[in-house]
């Protein structure tokens, strides 16, 4: 964890703080990232894009320090050689074609014109806009120019990728392909941090996540084994269907069961001790109770209820 | 080193030339995509069809030539113009006498001494004789102060009184009185005293005398134009030196230094001062040349000029007011239209957002999460916005060059000498637009937010300071001003490209052309008292590039330490 490491990691936060003003961004943060996709989730303002920012070298650290590859970003941009950068913003040069965009910020890694031509080509092709290449940024949807804004930061073909809510606001199928695209290129080799606040979106790329709240750490490792602690306390299974109370009864003799109730007509809520273990057994009561169901919800299966539990542990 | 075996530290500096390249393209593109960017071009290049329009409106009528010494009226009304009449000697104030009309020439006289005091023949005689005449001519009269006699003639003979009645002395200067035919020879005797024309022997008495001659034939001279006695007399070396025997062409090709101020000056181009003292000429000014102009100059500034008689002390309207309008247009475009108007507004559209406004649409988090340092980015941006706006201000200066040297006076088609001072013009506005350029983008930098009224500010300044260097450019308060050395430097430019200039400006002050060009033009002040033109304009331009590179370390130290949300 030195600086002085031939190989030092792409990313080293070393207790490290933000405010601005009397509003903290980041508290005491230390964090070493080096290889494969990592989540970083957190609801909106606990820090991330903070985080991102400082990484950046767009602002500078309160107190310790932030490293890429072992430089310090706020005074030395040479990290960026190797650093692709989705940023949150939606902004783009409206009037260039995706091809001249990417092309154009490609040069700015020192590529000749040729060159950058050709890897831009070549990685919108990798993301899925070959076809749409000669059209104006303009004219694009959503998911579109967040993929533009991916094949941007990866034209030089860079070790870390961050991707700052590369799936905000896109449509089901952009969100599809965007997913297929990171974990395309964490299987790669690269370093790619990827931010979310939403679990479902995190959990579909990685396993690996770093939990921020309110500018902590609030929990870094293995999503699944975090999950399987999140499994063992009270969730809840909201079932829609014709006749909740025969459902029930179904359900009440299962293991990972402990309690029903019924909230609303034609809504039976299921507790459980064990989610995945109640999950397991869901479809197969659901053949046998032979009902319509309508829609099956896991309210407690989010980052908020995720949070609230690891704070709680946290106490 | 990485992965990949490169260095860190080679791959943010190096490669600045394609970097560079990427972000002044981009800029360009930017700066193209925007409507203010055409709306400020597009007022330039009107403002110049403006001028150009004026321009040649001046160009087709204020060359209207003045003749300052008035000889090109014909004053007594015979057709002559003044000049022309001083040539051949004839009075222009005599509508009788005028070049070719016939003119009386003295053949003899017989004076109180003479022993033979007849004489015979076919003559204009004046004076007071017994004349015999065979033959009179009653048509010779004239007005009575010309002392013509009055033959008072009714019909056929002349009724005069009997000269018996009169005694001699009583006969009036003009008048004749009859003695009749005393010899009997069939020819009348008159006692005549005046002018009379006529063939027959006229005897003198004692102590009166007589002269005669003849009038030669009428020839006609065709009439000068009067033009030709207006623009008598340019007032140039040049014309000087054809009196010390230098070939007229070859010494208008430049004017000797030595010659330009003090000297002498000008040619009687007319002749009407050379026809005097039997075409030796005059020499009033007594400098020992004749006909010329006497210039007298103390430390570069005419303080006296003499002119001999009959030789035009004025220029000729038609070639100086032609050369100084035309000085003064391109002095006055280049200081207001391009330093001032352009070099101002330009920047303030182009320049102020070149790198705020990338903060403001939210695309700079495109450009720094690239290798560049934040200072190479302003760099880039500014040479992006220079070309634009510098190619832009080259190519209208030159346009503006073209035109107005087609149009202008000169033998040439264009005028050749002209092309420095154009590029000049052009390199001190471009100089302009990079030193406003940089400072305007370091306003926009430190104050995102009230930057553009900085910017108004520091422009009413400049367009302040600029105006007053115009007109006094050695007050130096003015100096602490980005316009002020923008104009030194054309100022310099024109002196080194037309180095007759400060002749010209003498000489407009010294004539009253008030043609403008010693308003809007003055020598260079800044030459660390060599007066040399190319030290002032070196100081010029090093004062124009350490005024852009502060301002670009401003914005960069402003930059660098700039937090981007």
């Amino acid at each position: 964890m030195t600086t002085e490491n031939q190989n030092p990691p792409a990313v080293l936060i070393d207790q490290v703080s933000k405010w601005y003003g009397q509003i903290i961004g980041i508290n005491d943060l230390s964090l070493a990232i080096d290889g494969g996709v990592t989540g970083i989730l957190g609801p909106n303002g606990a820090g991330k894009s903070t985080l991102f920012k400082l990484m950046m070298g767009r602002i500078k650290p309160s107190q310790g320090s932030v490293r890429l590859f072992g430089v310090d970003p706020w005074t030395n941009t040479s990290p960026y050689r190797r650093v692709g950068y989705v940023s949150e913003s939606e902004k783009l040069y409206e009037w260039m074609t995706a091809l001249d965009f990417v092309t154009t910020l490609a040069r700015l890694h020192g590529m000749t014109r040729e060159e950058a031509t050709e890897r831009s080509a070549h990685v919108l092709e990798f993301v899925g806009l070959s076809d749409v290449m000669h059209k104006e940024l303009g004219k694009f949807s959503k998911g579109m120019r967040q993929r533009v804004k991916i094949a941007h930061a990866l034209v030089h073909d860079p070790d870390l990728i961050i991707l700052d809510e590369p799936l905000h606001g896109c449509d089901p199928l952009a969100r599809t392909s965007i997913m297929s695209v990171i974990r395309e290129m964490g299987k790669q080799g690269k370093t790619i941090l990827v931010s979310s606040h939403i679990l479902e979106e995190i959990e579909r790329i990685t396993e690996q996540i770093v939990i921020l709240h309110n500018g902590r750490l609030l929990a870094l490792g293995n999503l699944h084994a975090i999950r399987d602690l999140l499994d063992k306390h009270p969730h809840r299974i909201l079932i829609n269907c014709e006749d909740p109370r025969s459902l029930a009864s179904l359900f009440i003799s299962e293991d990972p069961v402990f309690g029903v109730r019924f909230p609303r007509d034609g809504q039976l809520e299921i507790q459980t001790n064990n989610l995945s273990a109640a999950h397991s057994v869901l479809p197969s009561i659901v053949v046998k109770s032979n009902q319509k169901i309508t829609s099956i919800e896991n309210p407690d299966d989010n980052l908020d209820s995720l949070l609230g539990y690891l704070i709680k542990e946290g106490n | 080193m990485d992965r990949k075996g490169r260095e860190l530290s080679e791959t943010v500096w190096t490669r600045m030339d394609r970097k560079a390249a990427a972000i002044i393209e981009l800029t360009m593109r930017q700066l193209r995509h925007r409507i203010s960017t055409w709306v400020v071009l597009g007022v330039g290049v009107l403002l110049m069809v403006l001028l150009l329009a004026f321009y040649v409106d001046s160009v087709r009528e204020s060359f209207d030539p003045i003749d300052n010494d008035g000889d090109s009226f014909d004053e007594d009304g015979d057709g002559y113009p003044m000049g022309q009449e001083r040539k051949y000697g004839t009075p222009d104030w005599d509508a009788e006498q005028y070049p070719g009309a016939s003119v009386f020439v003295p053949e003899s006289d017989i004076d109180w001494n003479d022993r033979d005091r007849s004489m015979y023949g076919n003559k204009s005689w004046e004076g007071t004789a017994f004349f015999e005449a065979s033959w009179i001519d009653y048509d010779y009269t004239g007005n009575w102060w010309d002392s013509h006699v009055d033959w008072n003639q009714q019909g056929g003979e002349p009724e005069l009184t009997d000269c018996s009645d009169w005694e001699l002395e009583e006969i009036l200067y003009t008048n004749a009185c009859d003695f009749g035919d005393g010899d009997g020879d069939g020819l009348t005797t008159y006692f005549v005293s005046g002018k009379w024309k006529g063939e027959g022997t006229a005897t003198v008495p004692d102590s009166y005398y007589l002269s005669w001659g003849h009038w030669t034939e009428r020839t006609y001279i065709e009439p000068d134009p009067p033009e030709m006695y207006i623009n008598e007399d340019g007032i140039d070396c040049f014309d000087g030196l054809i009196l010390r025997g230098v070939d007229w062409e070859e010494s208008r090709v430049d004017c000797p230094s030595e010659f330009r101020l003090s000297g002498s000056h000008g040619f009687d181009n007319d002749g009407d001062c050379l026809s005097l003292n039997e075409g030796n000429g005059d020499d009033d000014n007594r400098n020992g040349i004749e006909c010329d102009v006497q210039w007298f100059a103390t430390n570069g500034v005419v303080t006296g000029i003499e002119a001999d008689y009959l030789v035009d002390e004025d220029p000729d309207e038609q070639e100086y007011i032609g050369e100084l309008g035309h000085r003064t247009f391109v002095i006055a475009v280049g200081k207001m239209a391009f330093v001032i108007l352009l070099g101002l507004f330009i920047p303030m559209f182009l320049s102020l957002g070149l790198v705020r406004d990338e903060t403001e649409n939210g695309t700079l988090h495109l450009l720094l999460s690239k290798p560049i340092h934040r200072a190479e980015f302003i760099i880039y941006r500014l040479i992006g916005y220079l070309a634009i706006s510098g190619s832009y201000v080259i190519a209208l200066s030159l346009v503006v060059g073209l035109i107005s040297s087609i149009l202008g006076p000169g033998e040439g088609i264009i005028r050749l000498a002209d092309l420095p001072v154009w590029i000049g013009i052009g390199a001190a506005t471009v100089l302009v637009l990079a030193a406003y350029g940089s400072m305007f983008n370091a306003m926009g930098l430190i104050s995102p937010k009230y930057g553009v009224y900085l910017c108004i500010v520091f422009g009413i300044w400049e367009f302040m300071m600029g105006s007053f260097s115009i007109l006094n450019p050695n007050w130096s308060i003015a100096s602490v001003s980005i316009s002020h050395w923008a104009l030194q430097m054309i100022d310099a430019v024109v002196l080194l490209a037309w180095p007759d200039t400060i002749q010209w400006a003498e000489m407009d002050s010294a004539f009253e052309i008030d043609s403008g060009l010693s308003v809007f033009w003055q020598p260079p002040v800044h030459t660390l008292g060599t007066a040399s033109a190319g030290v002032a304009l070196l100081n010029s331009l090093l004062v124009l590039l350490v005024v852009t590179v502060a301002w670009i370390f401003i914005a960069k130290s402003v930059f660098s330490r700039r937090e981007i949300m």
